[in-house]
């Protein structure tokens, strides 16, 4: 580990000195972020192969005996099974060789066979969830943080009445767990009201193919969905973004501006900026902690993305669809946490400056 | 510190978050001493009975009765037989029949039962009606007839030669004092599916889950104060593999970590207190980070330095001069890990990964069961509402409490 | 005497805290600032010599409230205009600020050339980037700085450089009037030079016309104004020239104030080094008579109850106090 630390201390170095003066400040934000990325998308795979082996009992033989005790397959599938995986996980080799095999084996998107849906590919059963669960959660986050800054931002500004509704409503909706919105949301628009279906991301009689009918279905089976976490993401963000708005409101640039003679909706304008770039950073931080809520609401409406595919690797013991969906979501969230930070440092300066210090 | 208390108590959105709080706190305490017993304790057979006051019908038919004359008993008591859905359906075999029900008020008990009288026609064999749908008809015809025929009702026991014979009749101005009734239960919030008195599990889970957020908010917060302070005011190369794991931590979701490591403990090990370790473990991120900030920011303060030259220790220099500067953070990161705590049990639970399900209820179990049994699509609202709502209500309380105490140490964002 | 540039009529604002108490931070201040001369005021923190700066622009928002006065700049009396038309007119082109806290004064995200541009085009919305851009440029360069500075943002300059380019910016438009509040405290004594350098020369290449600088720091103003006022709770307490002022300080207050800092000139040596003890008065409920008699080791009884006036002596100075000038004279002369 210390080593680790040392050679990153080192390129960050090297990088500053060989750089052109102009871009230095980003080359060097750019290319820390990316060691970051390298180092924790390792220390994910490690964790994700480690973990579940730490336990004293052989996976393979635990996972076996849990499929033979519940009777869901014969036998001799069993023991088929059991081959299957002593080769895949090679669980009697040494414990590196087992490292170096899981991942060629992840980096040729082979996960291996579904217990539950034998003999189905894992990574044919992740391909058909993930694009679900990108189409719902990016889209559905992204509506929540804009439309949840937007309010906070008007609390802040308007304060008075609205605001004094407006924040405990927000600080309240921030409190209900994605499932229980989900779950409301469900009941409310789907049993009672009738105006949505409540399960499935399209129509359970319908096979996906491209036609009229079947994309209205996944329409409105989109709805309940994705407004349960638009609703979640709107009062995090709204409290978030408000406490931020007020602090800039206050801020001495604000004042200096005004005193110059610069009309307040100019100001206003350098506030809510300067107030909602910190919220890109604070999305990157919890977007780990929104997807978890995202994916537990998709369990609730069934919806055929990584969450349900989690639930059902659960209830059925299916531990090669386990470790991959966790793999695969651990990814997910790398990649976007990566991104917002690349984005970040592009509309932020304050970032540029921060690395010459 | 007298003074620091006041003002916090001063700061409404602290009080607000307080009141809650202590209030589900005393619910947890006082309710078991009304009621108490096993929580988890099967006492219904079936699923999701409704709230409401349940009388012991064998008991009943053996108390002493008053005779009530009431003049809307009758009317309450057709009301009553027919549901909601008999009366949509009631409709729809007006319309069928091509009856006039432009006036008709489904509310109208007595007008919907005439119109029935007139219209209905057990022969009849409406078009593209299915068997199962007529049969449905024969059924409320008989029951909409026996409303009308009802005048008393005997009740026969079995007598020593096993004959059946005339005990009681109970007439319809027969009525029965509750507090005369042997067994009379309440069950404010109904059974869930396994027939559990939902009131007494969702009060014994709320504790669960408590104590479940407080043991994940203190692993959290010992593992994050100690790391926080070590990286902070060490420094050197301790800080650097401190915010080395810290920052890898920060990025790797926990709750794939937290799935990764129930999953692999397995069922049998999964106690609540297992789980709740567990979830601090894989959440101590935050309070590190702002401890270790804070901790930077003190670490060349003259009192501190005065300490350091006058050669105290380096306990004593934390416990005496760091400490109390950093304990408004500490607190108030501490309250939101116990919050973040509870959602995250209700979360794993959900997934199937909770803690085992025989010992204790928990909220999150509670939910899960609810939905398993489809709580939500079934109208059983009293098995999963009361749950969102407690644990929304804790995750509220706890962060209002927080806002408020962040109002008065952070003075920058006071209103 | 030289034309008026700035006068100030019997002037009160008041704060209103978020508890809605209302604070009389400035409590009846009047003075006059010629063309080409410059004025300091000094005084503790709280006793509202930031608060004058403030409420001199004519523009109030909260938590600040205008009570009553007169702001007269160039003969026009800004005081009572419709703050659009202050915004509009004002602002900037007659009178200009330079806040206590430049270091944050400039807004971090946002490049200091396009602040340039918001801020002409806030009084003149027909003029283009390049016009502008070529007037901040010939401006810089002026003034000593660097024109590369304009496509910087406020987080890549450093402090001293932040607070020459805030006195840049501030004063872009020439205006009449310009009021500094502690232009100079936070920065290293380099870059303290350097400001009062540039603010000597904006005096003299006639792109300001009259200057107010308020600060802690008395021997700064020695060097930088030609008249002092001495400020306490709310109120001016003296006024004269900066020589005046320094040697021969009439007013307790003033007196005590000078007595309180070192001033590395000849008769001053071997004095006492020593603070005022006690706190100035709460300005929720300012006391009816003199505000420093609490503190003051002359005060008698009379002091407490009786209010007093400002009180003209000399060649155009004033002081605020009970005693006479003579009289006070002859107590420090004792001690």
């Amino acid at each position: 580990m210390l080593g680790m630390v040392a050679l990153f201390k080192k390129a960050a170095i090297a990088e500053e000195r060989n750089d052109p003066k102009n871009m230095k400040g980003y080359r060097k934000y750019f290319g820390k972020k990316i060691l970051w990325f390298v180092i924790t998308f390792i220390v994910a795979v490690v964790l994700n192969f480690i973990l579940p082996r730490l336990m004293p009992a052989d996976p393979v033989a635990a996972i076996t005996g849990k499929l033979a005790g519940s009777g869901a397959t014969d036998a001799a599938a069993v023991q088929r099974i059991y081959e299957h995986y002593q080769e895949e996980f090679g669980t009697n080799k040494p414990i590196y060789q087992q490292f170096f095999l899981f991942v060629k084996n992840a980096l040729h998107g082979n996960f291996g066979l579904s217990f539950s849906q034998y003999p189905r590919p894992v990574s044919d059963i992740i391909g058909s969830a993930i694009v679900w669960t990108i189409a719902l959660q990016f889209p559905a986050i992204i509506v929540g943080w804009l439309l949840g800054n937007l309010l906070g931002a008007l609390a802040a500004y308007i304060r008075k009445g609205f605001d004094k509704v407006l924040l405990p409503v927000s600080l309240f909706l921030s409190n209900v767990p994605a499932f229980g919105m989900a779950v409301v949301m469900l009941v409310l628009f789907g049993v009672y009201l009738k105006i949505a279906p409540i399960s499935g991301g399209y129509a359970f009689d319908m096979i996906p193919h491209l036609s009229w009918d079947f994309i209205k279905s996944v329409i409105s089976h989109y709805q309940l969905p994705f407004w349960s976490i638009v609703l979640v993401s709107i009062g995090g963000q709204a409290v978030g973004m408000r406490s931020m708005s007020i602090y800039e409101l206050n801020a001495d640039y604000v004042k200096y501006a005004r005193f110059l003679g610069i009309k307040d909706r100019k100001i206003v304008g350098y506030v809510f900026r300067n107030a909602m770039l910190p919220q890109v950073t604070g999305l990157a931080l919890s977007i780990g902690t929104m997807i978890g809520g995202a994916l537990v609401a998709e369990i609730i409406f069934s919806y055929p993305g990584l969450g349900s595919a989690m639930y059902s690797a659960v209830t059925a013991a299916d531990y090669p669809l386990i470790s991959a969906t966790t793999l695969i979501i651990t990814v997910m969230v790398l990649v976007v946490t990566f991104i917002l930070d690349i984005v970040y440092g592009f509309i932020d300066p304050r970032v540029k400056a921060a690395q010459y210090e | 510190m007298k003074n620091t208390l006041r003002q916090v108590f001063h700061s409404s959105k602290f009080v607000a978050g307080f009141v809650i709080f202590v209030a589900i706190i005393l619910m947890m305490i006082i309710y078991p001493l009304f009621n108490p017993g096993n929580p988890l304790e099967q006492i219904g057979v079936g699923t999701f009975a409704k709230p409401g006051t349940y009388v012991s019908l064998y008991d009943a038919a053996r108390t002493k009765t008053d005779t009530l004359r009431l003049p809307d008993a009758a009317d309450n008591r057709i009301a009553a037989a027919l549901t909601d859905e008999d009366r949509v359906a009631m409709v729809e075999w007006f319309t069928l029949m091509g009856a006039d029900i432009s006036d008709l008020d489904t509310a109208d008990t007595d007008a919907m039962i005439e119109l029935w009288h007139e219209t209905y026609d057990p022969t009849a064999r409406p078009k593209g009606m299915t068997n199962a749908k007529i049969n449905y008809y024969k059924r409320l015809n008989n029951a909409i007839m026996d409303l009308g025929a009802a005048d008393t009702i005997t009740i026969a026991e079995y007598n020593d030669e096993g004959v059946l014979e005339e005990s009681k009749t109970i007439l319809d101005t027969d009525y029965v004092n509750t507090k005369n009734v042997a067994n009379v239960k309440t069950l404010p919030l109904g059974t869930d599916n396994f027939g559990r008195d939902v009131l007494k599990e969702l009060v014994s889970a709320t504790g669960t889950s408590i104590r479940i957020g407080l043991i994940a908010g203190i692993v959290a917060t010992v593992i994050g104060l100690t790391f926080g302070l070590l990286a902070g005011y060490v420094g050197g190369w301790l800080d650097d593999i401190i915010m080395f794991i810290t920052n890898i931590f920060t990025v790797i979701p926990s709750f794939v970590l937290l799935i990764l490591i129930t999953y692999s403990l397995g069922q049998e090990q999964r106690g609540a207190a297992v789980v709740a370790t567990v979830i601090g473990f894989t959440s101590w991120t935050w309070t590190a980070r702002s401890v270790r900030s804070q901790v930077i920011s003190l670490r060349n303060r003259d009192h501190v330095n005065l300490s350091k030259l006058s050669g105290h220790s380096l306990v004593r220099i934390v416990v005496m001069d760091i400490l109390p500067y950093i304990a408004s953070y500490v607190v108030m990161a501490f309250i939101l890990q116990v919050s973040s705590g509870i959602l995250a049990e209700a979360q794993l639970s959900l997934l199937g990964l909770g803690p085992k399900t025989t010992q204790v209820p928990t909220l999150g179990l509670m939910m899960n069961w609810a939905m398993l049994y489809s709580a939500h699509t079934n109208g059983s609202w009293w098995a999963y509402f009361p749950v969102i709502l407690i644990i929304t209500l804790i995750s509220f309380s706890l962060n209002l409490m927080n806002t408020g105490l962040d109002q008065v140490f952070n003075p920058t964002l006071r209103d | 005497m030289g034309k008026v540039m700035l006068e100030v009529r019997n002037l009160k604002t008041k704060y209103v805290t978020r508890f809605h108490e209302d604070v009389y931070a400035v409590d009846g201040v009047s003075f006059k600032i010629e063309e080409g001369k410059s004025l300091g005021i000094a005084g503790e923190s709280g006793c509202g010599k930031s608060t004058l700066a403030l409420s001199m622009m004519g523009y109030y928002f909260p938590p600040l409230h205008y009570m009553s006065g007169d702001i007269i700049i160039d003969g026009k009396n800004i005081s009572g205009l419709d703050p659009d038309e202050v915004r509009k007119t004002i602002l900037g082109t007659e009178i200009a600020y330079i806040p206590q806290a430049a270091m944050n004064a400039l807004n971090p995200t946002q490049k200091i050339i396009r602040f340039i541009e918001d801020v002409v085009r806030a009084h003149q919305p027909k003029k283009d980037k390049k016009e502008i851009r070529a007037m901040a440029e010939q401006r810089f360069a002026e003034l000593g700085l660097q024109p590369g500075t304009l496509d910087k943002h406020a987080v890549e300059l450093s402090g001293g450089m932040k607070q020459r380019t805030v006195i840049a910016v501030s004063t872009i438009l020439n205006p009449k009037v310009l009021i500094a509040d502690e232009p100079s405290s936070a920065l290293d004594v380099t870059s303290q030079k350097m400001v009062i350098k540039m603010m000597r020369e904006l005096m003299e290449k006639g792109y300001i016309k009259s200057m107010l600088f308020i600060t802690h720091e008395l021997p700064l103003l020695y060097n930088v104004t030609d008249d002092i006022m001495v400020m306490y709770a709310g109120q001016i307490v003296e006024k004269g020239t900066a020589k005046e002022m320094v040697f021969d300080p009439v007013h307790p207050y003033s007196h005590g104030l000078m007595g309180s800092i070192l001033v590395p000139e000849e008769g001053t040596r071997g004095q006492k080094l020593g603070a005022i003890p006690g706190a100035p008065p709460n300005l929720k409920k300012p006391p009816n008579g003199c505000r420093f008699a609490e503190r003051c080791k002359y005060a008698t009884a009379d002091c407490r109850y009786t209010s007093i006036p400002e009180k003209p002596f000399g060649d155009g100075r004033m002081y605020r106090c009970l005693k006479g000038v003579d009289e006070l004279k002859e107590v420090y002369s004792g001690e």
